[in-house]
């Protein structure tokens, strides 16, 4: 009985991509910032382009439509041109804040173990000069039921999340330099 | 707040025209139970383990649920001591109290159903069938009726708090969370896939349904008004009970969640789970007056606010 249920749950979410199903009873939430010498405009001239995710070591390519408005959308192809993609949609977007604000609409949580994902890139001044580059995210992690298998937990969820992040900070510090003292 | 319990305790405590309620703000990542004196702003953290999220306050206890360790707790007001712990297998998550009948309601969101507990010693004394991932849970104000959002069912179902028979099951909007009724009896819900919010006689089934911000999480009601908490907006909506029609939105933190109304009606307090803090919203002027840090994670889902 309990195998069937979490068999037609899995169907459904096979079936239904996107769509928001159950999920963990803990919401998770990552934030890292990094620091750079660059000046913000200058960085999120960089990075501030939702349909351009090429400052990330991990993106092959991006596709979407819609540029940096409401609802645009884009799927990044992960690794290759065979790699596995993800598909987001923008909900929020300020050039003046230098900010903006994204959610998951697909992805197999073998790539990325989150459900309910959202997130959002923002740029600010660095006291003593450059920028602060802060990306957050907050989502359930991959397994919806209960008790669920180690990779696909909670900690797992966080792991996953923060090594995106780090790598695409990283870059921009190595693009950038980091700040003189 | 020590010393305004103590001269509770004392029962010298004067009449005062201040709001002295005690907000008690369930912090599912940092795993404590921030306690805030809305007077005087002062704050206590109380360990809590197990990411708490669900919680009902009264004066004989509050109530708290930590899905991750899947147990709940009767806590002292004033001291914090536990004073009974239940583990209930499958996902407990939302909670409400009936002061009345001395039970304790809990939904588990795994298994579609909600369990009945003697508010005394935390014991299950029955269970009810719900929809698919029931969450938030609520009680009318006469006490007749309890209601869960049963969220991936798209339902709420309602109750007879005395029987614990199933009167009615309602369609309202996508993926149901957080609900409340009013004074006048009508039950509000929000509903976080759909962007809007339902508006329902608890018998009769939907009356009409309300936009309003993205991802609206939860509801309170502060002098004929309804303030609903919009997760992915970072706003409060303010709705005319009357009209049914938008007043305001009014900025919050980042990821408004639980929201309750102090005892005076004058103040509606929001947490907002990323930022780690809770804002009060003065009714009045409806804008956000002051805002307290909180533990890491504030999710404060159910009744929050203590009434001194």
């Amino acid at each position: 009985m309990k195998r069937r249920s979490i068999l037609i749950g899995t169907l459904l979410a096979a079936a239904l991509p996107g769509l928001v199903l159950a999920h963990g009873p803990t919401r998770q939430k990552v934030t890292l910032t990094t620091e750079v010498a660059a000046a913000p405009g200058e960085v999120w001239a960089a990075i501030g382009h939702f349909q351009d995710m090429s400052w990330h070591p991990a993106a092959f390519a991006t596709t979407g439509d819609g540029g940096n408005e409401i609802d645009a959308t884009r799927v990044i192809t992960l690794g290759s041109a065979d790699g596995p993609t993800i598909a987001e949609i923008l909900y929020k977007f300020s050039d003046e804040k230098m900010s903006y604000s994204y959610r998951i609409t697909e992805v197999d949580v073998e790539v990325l173990p989150v459900t309910n994902y959202s997130s959002h890139l923002t740029v600010k001044p660095r006291d003593g000069g450059g920028a602060l580059v802060e990306w957050r995210g907050a989502f359930y992690r991959g397994y919806p039921n209960n008790d669920p298998p180690e990779h696909l937990n909670d900690a797992a969820s966080i792991a996953a999340v923060s090594a995106v992040y780090q790598a695409g900070l990283d870059a921009l510090v190595e693009r950038f330099g980091a700040p003189g003292s | 707040m020590r010393a305004r319990f103590l001269i509770s305790v004392a029962g010298i405590c004067a009449a005062t025209a201040l709001s002295a309620d005690v907000a008690y703000v369930t912090c599912q990542n940092g795993n404590v139970l921030s306690v805030i004196d809305l007077d005087t702003g002062t704050q206590e953290r109380w360990p809590l383990p197990g990411q708490p999220a669900g919680i009902a306050v009264s004066d004989f206890g509050i109530f708290t649920v930590s899905p991750d360790t899947k147990e709940v707790r009767r806590l002292d007001p004033v001291s914090g001591a536990e004073q009974a712990r239940a583990t209930l297998e499958g996902g407990p998550n939302g909670i409400a109290l009936d002061q009345l009948r001395r039970r304790v309601f809990v939904s588990d969101w795994y298994n579609a159903r909600i369990w009945v507990l003697r508010a005394e010693d935390l014991s299950v004394v029955g269970e009810l069938e719900t929809g698919a991932a029931p969450a938030g849970l609520a009680l009318s104000p006469d006490g007749r009726y309890l209601a869960s959002a049963d969220r991936d069912a798209d339902q709420v179902s309602i109750f007879d708090a005395e029987t614990l028979m199933q009167l009615a099951r309602h369609r309202v909007g996508l993926r149901p969370f957080g609900l409340a009724f009013a004074d006048d009896g009508r039950l509000f819900v929000g509903n976080v896939g759909s962007d809007d919010m339902s508006v329902l006689d608890p018998l009769l089934g939907p009356l009409t349904t309300v936009a309003v911000g993205a991802r609206p999480y939860a509801v309170t009601f502060a002098q004929a008004r309804a303030y609903v908490s919009n997760q992915y907006e970072d706003t409060v909506s303010v709705i005319d009970m009357g009209t049914l029609e938008t007043i305001a939105k009014i900025a919050v933190g980042e990821y408004p969640e639980g929201i309750d109304v102090t005892s005076d009606g004058a103040s509606v307090l929001v947490a907002n789970w990323f930022e780690n803090t809770l804002s009060r919203i003065d009714v009045s002027s409806l804008t956000v007056v002051e805002q307290w840090e909180t533990g890491d994670g504030p999710r404060a889902f159910g009744a929050f606010i203590l009434p001194d």
